[in-house]
């Protein structure tokens, strides 16, 4: 495990060297000024000779990279070239509105996107097994962008439901400080929390449910597959020859050897929660780094493009991370395999 | 059953007691839903039209107001004022006990007074001024109106009284103080922020005198405003004004059908016959003094040639824009100035559509086969223009007649106006709204030379003798004798077509059947100040 663990922290390190490495000339490749680029800082600005300097930017190109390291290591990631503010505190905000959205899309995904897969497995071939297997297939089959303007269309505009889009109605006054807006009303002080919980949360369901919706169906039928491997096995055939009852076989026999595929095939689709996350965001105006990066894409804004590049890179590949490592822990028999890989 | 019975009740209560505060809480506020982000929190700084419908008439007082309605000056903070010395002099008697707002972030020890109104004109008058170059040092009305050349000095008489003198006899100077960029700022807070080494904050955290005091800013997500409780004029019905910026017109609709705002800024004007159906949404329509025009960049050949412009204009065909792009509810343009100005010409010639005759004026010009081009074409909804890209394709294919490939170029708007004032464009849709009713207004903020270097004459077009002509125009005082020369500065423009007008639009705003007094005055931005929510709507 030590040395699988050495492996994979090398090669995290190694990806995100090569990440910044990237980032870095994109600054020189972007047009115009290199160092307004980075920084945001205009030669217009008086503080523009200090941050050249502070940036070594009349030095090798090495200590150039040194310093943009440092700075982005210090969280100093430069100025929005359109609002003037610094970019790095208005990325974690936007970070954890994305992360919430992301977290409890995850969690609907997997709360409802496993039972029903166990179930469709158990139930093959009845109609409750292609019942639950057509739908998840023409579910995946629906775009996003699509979806999520149908779901408005439905329980917005004809059920009213739910809000159009936003975070939480703009009449309350709620501080951003994660971003998240769950813990943000819980952090305020506020005296109306309650019906801004609920606000909140009626604001919150359309999105999250949208977001789910892929990695619900990719999951239902990764455990189906998953699930019906497994009650092959030999040990399975062993323990119900013991007359084991079928619902310890299940959770505590078939489960958990089930999981091994699905969990190395989950963190390679993160990485389409995430793209989904940033299609959602613009649609419901959610205040998070997707709907960021694709504004500041419009408006050629460097600094706050860069930076959102770099967040959702790091996330991607931290949870990738987490995920392999998880995955080896749990799974010995696969560490020689993955290292292999 | 009891128990049933029981849950149900509870459950109910659960739903009602939070719902009730909800209630409260819409009904203490008012939603308007803008479509886009203000450039800064003062008007001094830009001409946009997004930016002055956020701030001037929510943050500041102007010194004097005009009433579109009975075409009169109106008090602001100035109560009073008369001219003298045969017009070269103007003074201003203000208003006292004028508070400026109380935040978290300023107290005022003093009410508003003459030296706040020299410091605001003195910040973009005098360029050696200490905050003159804070935030970009552009003051583009200001230069491109004239004001900066027109006022020689301002005095102070006394606490209360202020004078400004003139360079010369100037007709339109009060229209242009009673503009929405004539705002009034506080040197008191000027002086905390130099002292405290953030002068930039000055247009970022704004103090004023207005109706609503800043509470916060979220680019992209919504603008905070609260009720001045100590205003002048009495403190608003609104609480809490929010500015939820919402870029797309569609969701703005949905936003407005669903309840979510109170307001919209914009509305499609292909769905506004269906919003008139809607018994809770009232849409207001009012003549707009605007005018969209195709600017073509005369610093870039081959616009140079009057010919090439002249046949571009002939080229596209405007009627059928009128119906595609505006739904029929516009006015074609004939000429520069709109059809509400006193100084408009009746009798004004056009361009007519006449392709032949474009392929003609081409082939003078010395190009038989046409050319490649750009059209600008901003992405979002503007008063002049509902849709510039669509204008920009019927454009497009108008001109693959004559021979001439068209490209559409189109940047978020804070960056597409960036990047025309550097001139980049050759040539693009776009537009003005006036600012005061006074016809030099449609003229020289747009085609002057001094509108060159401030960067917002589109067409880059500088002709001293169409400035000269318009500087005489503005010392008369005779109104017929002004027409007949604003007559013959028009046939003058048109003939050279810097510009191509294209039509004026009327505006619209749409709200909530239980809002009102929100105020769209023909010049200049939306008004809140008197807006209130009514808590049973009117039969």
């Amino acid at each position: 495990m030590f040395r699988f663990s050495l492996r994979r922290i090398l090669l995290f390190s190694i990806t995100l060297w090569l990440l910044s490495i990237f980032t870095f000339s994109l600054n020189y490749w972007y047009p115009g000024n290199t160092l307004t680029n980075m920084s945001g800082v205009t030669p217009a600005m008086d503080t523009y000779h200090d941050e050249a300097n502070a940036r070594a930017m009349d030095s090798t190109i090495f200590r150039q990279y040194g310093q943009y390291i440092a700075h982005l290591t210090r969280g100093d990631w430069g100025l929005s070239l359109t609002s003037q503010e610094p970019v790095f505190p208005r990325l974690m905000q936007q970070l954890g509105a994305t992360v919430e959205l992301m977290i409890l899309g995850a969690l609907l995904a997997v709360l409802v996107g496993v039972p029903l897969g166990v179930y469709a497995a158990l139930q093959q071939r009845q109609w409750q097994d292609r019942l639950i297997l057509s739908l998840s297939l023409s579910t995946y089959s629906i775009p996003v962008f699509w979806f999520a303007q149908l779901a408005i269309l439905l329980f917005a505009i004809q059920l009213d439901w739910s809000p159009v889009t936003g975070q939480i109605h703009p009449l309350y006054a709620i501080d951003t400080q994660t971003g998240s807006i769950l813990v943000d009303i819980w952090l305020s002080d506020i005296p109306y929390r309650a019906s801004a919980w609920v606000n909140a949360l009626k604001h919150l369901w359309l999105p999250t449910l949208v977001v789910a919706l892929i990695p619900l169906t990719m999951l239902v039928r990764m455990i189906r597959s998953a699930v019906l491997d497994t009650l092959q096995l030999n040990h399975i055939k062993a323990a119900r020859v013991r007359g084991l009852s079928d619902r310890t076989i299940l959770v505590k026999h078939v489960l958990p050897t089930s999981i091994q595929p699905v969990l190395r095939e989950a963190g390679l689709q993160f990485s389409v929660l995430v793209t989904n996350i940033m299609i959602v965001e613009v649609i419901f105006n959610w205040p998070g780094i997707g709907s960021a990066l694709v504004k500041s894409i419009f408006e050629r804004d460097y600094p706050v493009l860069q930076g959102g590049v770099i967040c959702l890179a790091m996330l991607i590949l931290a949870v990738n991370f987490a995920v392999d490592l998880i995955h080896a822990w749990r799974f010995p028999q696969v560490r020689d395999v993955i290292d292999e890989d | 059953m009891t128990r049933w019975l029981l849950a149900a009740v509870c459950l109910s209560l659960a739903g009602c007691g939070p719902l009730k505060t909800h209630e409260q809480i819409i009904h203490d506020g008012l939603v308007y839903c803008s479509e886009g982000n203000p450039e800064s929190f003062n008007p001094q700084l830009d001409t946009s039209g997004t930016t002055v419908d956020a701030t001037s008439a929510q943050l500041y007082n102007r010194l004097i107001d005009y009433d579109a309605e009975q075409q009169i000056f109106v008090p602001g903070l100035a109560h009073r004022w008369e001219t003298l010395d045969q017009g070269q002099r103007y003074r201003f008697h203000l208003r006292q006990q004028v508070n400026f707002h109380h935040t978290p972030w300023f107290s005022p020890t003093r009410p508003f007074q003459a030296e706040d109104v020299l410091f605001s004109f003195q910040r973009w008058l005098d360029p050696q001024h200490p905050y003159h170059t804070i935030n970009g040092g552009q003051y583009p009305f200001f230069r491109a109106s004239g004001l900066m050349q027109l006022i020689a000095r301002i005095e102070i008489i006394d606490p209360w009284t202020v004078d400004f003198v003139l360079t010369r006899i100037d007709s339109s100077f009060l229209a242009n103080l009673a503009t929405d960029f004539a705002v009034i700022l506080s040197a008191e807070y000027a002086q905390q922020l130099t002292e405290q080494g953030t002068p930039e904050l000055l247009d970022r955290q704004p103090v004023g005198t207005g109706p609503f005091q800043f509470i916060e800013f979220r680019k992209d997500s919504f603008i905070r405003y609260a009720a001045n409780p100590s205003y002048w004029q009495g403190k608003p019905a609104v609480n809490h004004l929010v500015y939820a910026i919402t870029p797309n017109a569609n969701k703005r609709m949905l936003k407005l059908l669903t309840g979510e705002c109170d307001v919209i800024a914009y509305p499609l004007v292909q769905e506004l016959e269906q919003l008139d159906d809607n018994t809770t949404i009232k849409v207001t329509r009012s003549a707009s003094p605007n005018r969209a025009f195709w600017a073509f960049n005369t610093a870039r050949p081959p616009f140079d040639q009057t010919l090439v412009r002249q046949a571009l204009a002939h080229a596209i065909n405007r009627p059928a824009m009128i119906q595609t792009i505006y739904h029929g509810q516009a006015q074609l343009a004939a000429g520069i100035l709109p059809s509400t100005s006193w100084a408009y010409q009746a009798n004004a010639t056009g361009y007519p559509y006449d392709p032949q005759r474009a392929k003609e004026l081409l082939k003078q010009a010395g190009f038989p086969n046409g050319f490649t081009m750009s059209i600008w074409a901003p992405a979002i909804q503007r008063v002049y223009n509902p849709n510039a890209l669509r204008m920009a394709e019927l454009m497009q294919a108008d001109l693959a007649q004559v021979g001439i490939e068209a490209q559409i170029i189109s940047y978020e708007w804070n960056t597409f106006r960036q990047r025309m004032a550097r001139g980049e464009h050759d040539t693009a849709l776009i537009g003005w709204v006036a600012d005061n009713a006074d016809p030099d207004n449609f003229l020289r903020p747009l085609l002057s030379c001094e509108a060159v270097r401030s960067g917002a004459n589109r067409t880059n077009w500088c002709d001293p003798d169409f400035d000269q002509q318009l500087l005489a125009a503005i010392q008369l005082t005779d109104k017929e004798q002004r027409q007949q020369l604003y007559q013959r500065i028009e046939t003058h423009v048109m003939h050279q077509v810097p510009l191509l007008p294209i039509a004026s639009s009327l505006r619209f705003e749409a709200h909530r059947q239980n809002i009102t007094g929100v105020e769209l005055p023909p010049y200049g931005g939306i008004r809140f100040g008197n807006a209130r929510r009514l808590t049973h709507v009117p039969l």
